[in-house]
């Protein structure tokens, strides 16, 4: 069993380094580098404690945000799911992407204190 | 059947349980005050204070002061277009007497007013200076314009004015008449004793008083209840303080109205000696006057009954009073014959004039409170000390009002003080309960004074009973010489006292509490400081250092991940679009750096505004572009 688990998931790996557009793994790469940041504050978090609050949240906020925008960006720009967004232009997704960014961290620089 | 019957019985009963007869009237200090009412309106400055001040003062007798200054003067003061000013005038004019006022309008401006859409209080105010003036007048449209502007306005202040004019037409008045009973209906009952109209003693006055002028003209007794004529009467005896001109007026008027008309006079029982019946004085005078306070010829005044109170007790019943030798109207009792026992008496009281006099209202029924107080006497007072686990009795000293006990007691905290007395009834030799008796010690040094209340018990022995040790906290713990008095009050008690028993030193435990100063509490508080909340510990600066590092670590992951993808950067476009695209998203952030350190809301939003502005137009033109090279590609 653990062998044949190692198997799939090395077949997952392959699978995905081979099929997967550049594009995507690019997004890919930045989700996992928002995940990491997120779970090193909520590390912090823990083992700290949460003062200052807002600071923390502001923070975390900003990463699961991110991370959210991130997921919806890779969403819209497969290729895979280009019948589900039929009418929106990878690039449009982009656009997007930066514009809800930007509103995003207004309000988390607001809030940081 | 029975039960309706008892249920009027009760209602009978209650009735006539109100004493409505009026009890008090107008003396001659209250006229007094009327008097300088009216006087301190002159000089007048318009007429209707004129008319009030004059005629008040020739009500109450009293001399117009500058009779023909003021008559002068009223000349001035009229306005000719004006008819309430004419009449004001005019009635001013006829109380002064050998006054004349004149002006050429006059004649028109009252006859012009005298029409059916008019206001009554126009059209009475014209009728009655016309008459007031000698003017030749027509009764009948007077009549017929006052029945018509009637139906427009009926307020009761209306009927008032009608009255009042109505009792100086000629011809029928009846319908007049018939709305007296109408009219007094619509008066407001107050706490079963008052009857008022809305709008207060002046409306009041004037109905009542119209009333009566209208019903000296028919010669006919108004359509007023005597009871109704009493809670009036009430209501305005009540208001006897007025201090307005023009209710005044109105209310000395209908007072004087109602002590000299031929219908309706009602009694003034009123008591006119000290509440308190004493030894010394122990008659109960009543005087029994119209209410002006003039006599009502000879009269009988009995005491129907006077009844205590507490205990409903009737200690006296048909009792007649005498006439007091000096004077008609007062009349006296021995109260103290009955032999009343101490407290509070309700003496109801009957007037019957010795000549039949039908006029008189309210002669039965009336009722005064007095009280019957006496002496008191302080007996079997004994003080001690005693231990204060010790059931054998203590040893005391017997005590004789008023001396003081020959030897200073001494207590400590481990005794008790013992005082008993008790109080007896000078008169009737009984013993009884005063309604105060306090026991106050006072320390002789600081002067502070603590008061104890002492306590009865059913056989009227007064004890009073310090734990010295119980009760070191409201001496403060302060131990040394207190002197000890007895306080005796009552309202019935004629001889309240005060008596000083004796001097007293007490012992208490050493450092009970630290002595709380008297004036402590007035002493300046502590400054309040605002103090803001305090942060919260911090974690040492190499942990969160550290954790810094840690947190951007994950740059270094993005960085590696991006380039084992192998991003092509070299295909980056150095297009403008491009450049200044990343340039302008750069600044962007840089911005809401700045906001998070230094810069405020606004001004962020200003710059994030002139910053979009490029941002979206060179990521337009980029992302078109790329767009476009993807679809030719």
């Amino acid at each position: 069993m653990p062998e044949k688990l190692s198997n799939v998931l090395v077949k997952f790996y392959d699978e995905y380094m081979q099929s997967t557009p550049k594009k995507l793994k690019i997004v890919d790469a930045y989700l996992v580098y928002v995940f990491f940041t997120g779970v090193f504050q909520f590390v912090y978090c823990c083992l700290v404690g949460t003062f200052p609050f807002n600071s923390f949240l502001s923070g975390f906020i900003s990463t699961v945000g991110s991370f959210v925008l991130g997921v919806c960006l890779r969403l819209q720009s497969n290729p895979q799911n280009k019948s589900e967004f039929s009418g929106i232009s990878p690039e449009r997704s982009f656009a997007d992407f930066v514009f809800a960014h930007i509103i995003l961290h207004l309000v988390v620089m607001n809030f940081i204190g | 059947m029975a039960k309706v019957l008892s249920v009027v019985v009760i209602l009978a009963i209650a009735v006539l349980g109100q004493a409505l007869t009026p009890s008090s009237f107008l003396t001659t200090q209250d006229q007094r005050r009327l008097q300088s009412v009216f006087e301190a309106a002159a000089p007048y400055t318009d007429a209707q204070s004129a008319q009030y001040s004059v005629l008040g003062l020739k009500l109450l007798g009293a001399a117009i002061p500058n009779a023909q200054d003021a008559c002068k003067g009223l000349s001035k003061i009229i306005d000719g277009t004006n008819v309430a000013s004419i009449y004001h005038a005019s009635a001013a004019a006829k109380a002064i007497g050998n006054c004349k006022v004149d002006v050429p309008e006059f004649k028109k401006t009252l006859s012009d007013a005298i029409k059916e859409d008019s206001s009554v209080q126009d059209i009475a105010f014209a009728f009655l200076a016309q008459k007031n003036l000698g003017l030749p007048a027509d009764d009948a449209a007077v009549s017929k314009a006052l029945l018509a502007a009637l139906k427009n306005d009926d307020s009761p202040a209306s009927h008032g004015y009608a009255f009042l004019a109505a009792s100086q037409l000629k011809g029928d008045i009846s319908k007049f008449v018939d709305n007296v009973e109408d009219v007094i209906a619509q008066a407001d009952e107050v706490d079963d004793k008052y009857l008022q109209f809305e709008g207060g003693l002046f409306v009041t006055s004037l109905v009542v008083d119209g009333a009566y002028k209208l019903a000296e003209k028919t010669k006919k007794a108004p359509t007023i209840a005597q009871d109704k004529v009493i809670k009036f009467t009430n209501y305005f005896m009540s208001r006897k303080h007025v201090h307005q001109l023009k209710s005044a007026y109105y209310f000395l008027s209908v007072i004087k109205t109602l002590s000299t008309n031929n219908f309706h006079v009602p009694v003034a029982v009123s008591l006119a000696s000290p509440v308190a019946v004493t030894q010394a004085d122990p008659s109960v005078k009543v005087r029994v006057t119209d209410l002006m306070g003039g006599s009502l010829g000879e009269m009988t005044v009995t005491a129907e009954s006077a009844r205590h109170l507490g205990d409903d007790a009737v200690v006296l019943s048909k009792k007649q009073f005498s006439v007091a030798a000096s004077d008609k109207s007062l009349f006296e009792l021995n109260f103290l014959n009955a032999k009343p026992a101490k407290g509070f008496y309700k003496l109801t009281i009957n007037v019957a004039p010795k000549k039949a006099d039908a006029r008189l209202i309210g002669t039965s029924g009336a009722e005064v409170e007095v009280k019957v107080t006496t002496k008191i006497s302080v007996e079997n007072v004994e003080i001690g000390v005693a231990d204060k686990d010790q059931t054998t009795a203590a040893r005391t000293t017997k005590l004789v009002h008023p001396n003081k006990a020959a030897s200073v007691l001494e207590a400590d905290y481990h005794q008790k003080v013992i005082m008993k007395f008790q109080l007896k009834d000078k008169s009737s030799g009984q013993l009884m309960n005063a309604h105060q008796t306090f026991v106050r010690l006072t320390n002789l040094k600081t002067k502070q004074e603590i008061i104890f209340v002492t306590e009865s018990d059913n056989t009227f022995t007064n004890k009073f009973d310090l734990d010295v040790g119980a009760s070191a906290k409201d001496f403060a713990s302060v131990s040394g010489k207190y002197s000890m008095e007895l306080i005796v009050g009552d309202a019935v008690i004629e001889n309240p006292f005060s008596w000083l028993l004796a001097d007293i030193s007490l012992t208490f435990p050493e450092g009970g509490e630290a002595k709380a100063d008297a004036l402590s509490q007035y002493a300046k508080k502590p400054e309040i400081k605002h103090k803001f909340n305090v942060p919260e510990k911090r974690p040492p600066a190499t942990v969160s250092m550290a954790f810094t590092a840690l947190v951007l670590s994950p740059i270094a992951i993005l960085l590696i991940l991006w380039l084992r993808i192998g991003v092509n950067i070299s295909n980056f476009p150095l297009s403008l679009s491009a450049v200044g695209f990343h340039v302008c998203l750069g600044a962007i952030f840089g911005l809401y750096y700045c906001y998070w350190t230094q810069l405020n809301m606004f001004v962020t939003l200003r710059y994030l505004g002139i910053l979009a502005i490029p941002t979206f137009l060179f990521g337009n033109r980029l992302l078109s572009g790329l767009a476009s090279k993807r679809k030719t590609a």
